[in-house]
C-alpha cells in the first residue's frame, strides 16, 4: 500500500494528464471514429444508414462541385499564407526598434485580428458591395467612379477581395509571433555580424531570418490549418457566391450536412481533416531537420 | 515503468469513455421509453403527467409546472410571439413557453432531431420529418371547422391523408409594382412575358435612372423563389394543386419534366438571361441583398420586384407614406400558352413533435394563438390575411389587390423540395446561371434534374 502511494506521487505529473487526455479521447477522439463510422454508410441523418464502405470518398473524387471547392480552398490558402507571413514579418522588422509610437501602431494592425472573421466579413461587406456600398459612394463623391468595380460579383476577384481582407485582418497575428522571435535574436549577434562587415540586408539574411526559424513554423502551420479551414470569411462576404465562385470545402461540408448527405459530408470532413494534416506533418516533418542543421 | 504506466492510463481511458457511452445510450432509451409510456396514459386522462416536475408529484396538487419548447425560423414574429405567450403565461400560470428563434430553423432541427433536444412546438414542417413519425396527427383536432378548406387541404400529407400541421394564415407571392410609375408610363400589369418584357423596358427607356426589375441575388433563396414560382408555376397550373404537390413530392418525372425542351425550368433560364441581356435587371443582381431590394422599392429607385406578401410590413415600415403606390400583380407566363400564377399558400405553420413529453400543454397553446381575437392581432401585425374563417382582420393596404390578383392568376402552392435540393441551392444554381457559368438554357435545365433527382433519390431510398 505504501509502495503504491509512493509510486502514484512519484508519477503524480502524468496523471495530472488524465484529465486532459479523458476530454481529448471524448470530445476528439471518440467523435472521430464516430465520423469514420458514418462515413462509410449512406446516413441522411433521418432513415437508418445502410454501410456502402467507401463510396463516399469515391464519390467526392468523381464530383466536379467537390473538386472545385478543394480548387478554390487550396487558392486562398496558396494566396493568404504567405502574404500574411510577409506582412507580418514586415511589420514586425519595422517595430522592433524604439520607434515612436511603436505601441500605437501594434495595437491598431493586431486589433482586427481580434474581431470575430463573420462580423468583419459583414463590414467587409459593407464597404465593398458593389454599386451599394461605402467604397462606391465615396469613390462618386470623389468623382473617381470610374475605379469602383464590381470586386465581389466577378468569380475571379472575390477570391481575391476574401483573400485581402482575410490577410488584412490576421497579419497581426504573424506579426506578433515575428515580433517574439526577433525579440529573442540576441544583440550581440547583430554586433558581431556588423564587425565581420554586414550591411542591414546581410544583417537580415545571416543572422534574423535563420534565428527567425521557429517562429516561422509556428507561422506557418497555423496559417495553413486556419486558410485550408476557412469558413466565416467567406459565408458573411460572399456565402461562397456568386454561384460557388468562392464555395470552400469546409462550407461544402455544411451544405451536404443540411442537404441531408450526412454521410457524404463526414467523408468530405475527414477528408479536409487529412488535407490539412497531411502538409502540416510533412512541413514539420522536414523542418525539424533543418532546424539541427541550424 | 513508462510502458507500464501509458498501458494503464490507456485502459483507464478507455474505461471512462465505455462508461460514457453506456451512460449516453441509456438515457436515450430511457427517455424513449418514459415518453411512449405515459403517451396511451395522456389519452387516457386529460390531466398532464408529471415528468418535468421541480416539485414533487402530490395527488392533490391539480396541476404539474410544464415547459414548452417552441422552435421557430420566422424572424418576423419573434415580438409578438413574445406578447402572446406572456399572455397565455398568464393564463396558464403552470406552462411556460419558451421560444427559440433560429434563422436556418430548417436545417438547425436536423441537429435538435438527432441530440434528441426535440422542441414541442415547432414552425419547421418538412416531408421527410412526416415520414419519419416526427409530427403528432392533429386531423382530430376541432380547430379544423374554421379552417379554409384549401389552406386545411393544403396542410394535408399527401401520404397519409392526415394532417400533422396548422396553418394560421395564407400568403402570397406575386410581382410587387410602383403604381406611381406604372399610372405615369400608361403601363398595365402584365399577362404574358411579352407584355411583362415590354413594361420593363418603357420603365428602362423612359426612366433610365430606375431599375426597371431587382434581384436581391445575394440572398439566394428570393432566386430559389423565382424557380419555385415561375419556373414550377408552369408544371403546377397543368395539374393542379393537389396532383402538382403528388408530382413533386413523388418525384413523378413524367409530369415534371425538369430538362424538358420548352419546359418550365428551360423557359426560365431562356427569359431571366433576356432580361439580363436586355438590362432591364439591377447591374448588381449578384450582390444585391434582399433589404437592397426593399429599400430599393420604396425609394422609388426600382420599379418591380418578386416577392411574398411576408415583406409588406417591412416595406412599409422603411417608407410609410409609400403604402399606397404598391401594387400587387401575379407573375407573368413564361411559357407562351400558358396562364399567369400567383402563389397562394399556407403561412405561418405549427406542428407538434411526436417526441414531446408534454402534447396536451402544446395544443392549449395553440388553441390559445388560434383564438380569434390573437389571430386578429398576428394577422395584423404580419399583413398577411388569417386562414381561419371566423377572424376578421384589416390586414393590410393591399387586400383588393391581392384579391384580385388571386382572381387573375391561377393559385399554386410551394414546391416540396428535397432536403438536399432547396430553394437556397436552387437559388445557388441561379446565381451560376447570371454568371454566365451554363452554356445554355437547357445546360441549366439538365443540371437542375440532376441536382433534383439526386438529392430526392438520398432521402426516399
Amino acid at each position: 500500500m505504501r509502495v503504491w502511494i509512493r509510486k502514484v506521487n512519484a508519477n503524480l505529473h502524468h496523471y495530472m494528464a488524465l484529465p486532459a487526455i479523458v476530454l481529448f479521447g471524448l470530445f476528439f477522439l471518440y467523435p472521430l471514429a464516430q465520423g469514420v463510422g458514418i462515413s462509410l454508410t449512406d446516413s441522411n441523418g433521418v432513415t437508418a444508414p445502410n454501410y456502402v464502405g467507401l463510396r463516399n470518398f469515391v464519390d467526392f473524387f468523381s464530383d466536379d462541385r467537390a473538386r472545385h471547392d478543394v480548387m478554390i480552398t487550396f487558392y486562398f490558402a496558396l494566396g493568404s499564407a504567405p502574404l500574411l507571413n510577409l506582412f507580418g514579418l514586415l511589420y514586425a522588422l519595422l517595430l522592433d526598434r524604439k520607434l515612436p509610437g511603436k505601441g500605437f501602431i501594434r495595437a491598431v494592425v493586431y486589433m482586427p485580428a481580434v474581431i470575430s472573421p463573420l462580423i468583419m466579413g459583414y463590414i467587409w461587406y459593407f464597404i465593398l458591395q458593389p454599386e451599394r456600398g461605402y467604397m462606391s459612394h465615396v469613390l462618386r463623391e470623389l468623382g473617381l467612379g470610374f475605379l469602383d468595380g464590381n470586386w465581389l460579383g466577378n468569380s475571379s476577384s472575390a477570391l481575391a477581395v476574401l483573400i485581402i481582407v482575410n490577410v488584412w485582418q490576421y497579419m497581426g497575428m504573424t506579426m506578433i509571433v515575428y515580433l517574439a522571435g526577433l525579440q529573442g535574436i540576441p544583440a550581440d549577434l547583430y554586433e558581431a555580424a556588423k564587425i565581420d562587415g554586414a550591411g542591414k540586408g546581410a544583417a537580415l539574411r545571416y543572422v534574423t531570418l535563420p534565428l527567425l526559424y521557429p517562429a516561422v513554423k509556428i507561422n506557418v502551420v497555423t496559417n495553413i490549418i486556419g486558410s485550408l479551414s476557412v469558413f466565416e470569411i467567406i459565408v458573411a462576404m460572399t456565402d461562397g457566391g456568386p454561384g460557388y465562385a468562392t464555395e470552400s470545402l469546409s462550407i461544402y461540408i455544411l451544405r451536404m450536412l443540411y442537404g441531408s448527405f450526412t454521410g457524404y459530408s463526414t467523408a468530405v470532413a475527414l477528408i479536409l481533416f487529412l488535407m490539412i494534416l497531411v502538409p502540416v506533418a510533412l512541413f514539420l516533418r522536414f523542418t525539424r531537420k533543418a532546424e539541427y542543421e541550424l | 515503468m513508462n510502458r507500464r504506466l501509458i498501458s494503464w492510463c490507456m485502459s483507464v481511458v478507455m474505461i471512462v469513455m465505455l462508461v460514457a457511452t453506456a451512460a449516453c445510450s441509456s438515457n436515450n432509451d430511457n427517455d424513449k421509453a418514459s415518453s411512449s409510456a405515459s403517451e396511451p396514459a395522456k389519452s387516457a386522462e386529460p390531466s398532464p403527467s408529471p415528468s418535468e416536475s421541480t416539485q414533487p408529484a402530490e395527488s392533490d396538487k391539480p396541476k404539474e409546472k410544464v415547459t414548452l419548447k417552441f422552435f421557430t425560423g420566422k424572424v418576423e414574429t419573434v415580438d409578438l410571439m413574445n406578447d402572446l405567450i406572456k399572455k397565455f403565461e398568464a393564463e396558464n400560470p403552470n406552462i411556460k413557453v419558451e421560444q427559440e428563434y433560429q434563422k436556418d430553423a430548417s436545417s438547425i432541427i436536423k441537429v435538435k432531431f438527432a441530440s434528441g433536444d426535440v422542441p414541442d412546438i415547432t414552425t419547421v414542417y418538412a416531408q421527410d420529418y412526416v415520414d419519419q413519425g416526427k409530427y403528432l396527427d392533429l386531423s382530430n383536432e376541432a380547430f379544423w371547422s374554421r379552417v379554409l378548406p384549401a389552406i386545411k387541404e393544403l396542410n394535408t400529407d399527401m401520404k397519409t391523408g392526415k394532417q400533422f400541421r396548422a396553418a394560421t394564415n395564407v400568403t402570397m407571392a406575386g410581382i410587387f409594382y410602383n403604381k406611381q410609375i406604372f399610372e405615369e408610363l400608361g403601363l398595365k400589369e402584365a399577362k404574358t412575358w411579352a407584355e411583362f418584357k415590354s413594361n420593363l423596358q418603357a420603365i428602362k427607356d423612359k426612366k433610365p435612372d430606375v431599375t426597371p426589375m431587382f434581384l436581391a441575388g445575394k440572398d439566394s433563396w428570393t432566386l430559389g423563389h423565382l424557380i419555385e414560382f415561375m419556373a414550377h408555376g408552369v408544371i403546377k397550373q397543368k395539374y393542379g394543386v393537389a396532383d402538382a404537390r403528388k408530382a413533386f413530392i413523388n418525384n413523378e418525372s413524367d409530369k415534371l419534366q425538369f430538362d424538358a425542351a420548352g419546359g418550365g425550368i428551360e423557359a426560365f433560364a431562356g427569359r431571366l438571361l433576356e432580361l439580363k441581356k436586355a438590362g432591364l435587371i439591377n447591374k448588381d443582381a449578384l450582390t444585391a441583398t434582399y433589404d437592397n431590394q426593399k429599400e430599393a422599392f420604396v425609394n422609388g429607385q426600382s420599379a418591380l420586384f418578386s416577392q411574398g406578401m411576408w415583406v409588406l410590413g417591412d416595406l412599409i415600415n422603411l417608407n410609410p407614406d409609400f403604402a399606397r403606390h404598391i401594387g400587387f400583380s401575379p407573375f407573368p407566363a413564361i411559357v407562351d400558352g400558358t396562364q399567369p400564377v400567383t402563389l397562394s399558400a399556407e403561412d405561418s405553420v405549427y406542428a407538434i413533435t411526436s417526441e414531446s413529453k408534454h402534447p396536451e400543454e402544446a395544443k392549449l397553446f395553440l388553441e390559445f394563438l388560434f383564438r380569434p381575437e390573437n389571430l386578429k392581432t398576428y394577422s395584423e401585425f404580419l399583413k398577411s390575411p388569417p386562414a381561419f374563417t371566423d377572424v376578421s382582420a384589416d390586414w393590410g393596404p393591399l387586400k383588393d389587390q391581392a384579391a384580385a390578383a388571386l382572381q387573375a392568376g391561377v393559385n399554386i402552392a410551394f414546391t416540396d423540395t428535397p432536403s438536399g435540393f432547396s430553394g437556397d441551392d436552387a437559388g445557388r444554381m441561379v446565381q451560376e446561371l447570371l454568371a454566365g457559368k451554363y452554356s445554355s438554357s437547357s445546360a441549366f435545365a439538365s443540371a437542375y434534374k440532376e441536382a433534383w433527382d439526386k438529392a430526392w433519390n438520398a432521402t426516399n431510398k
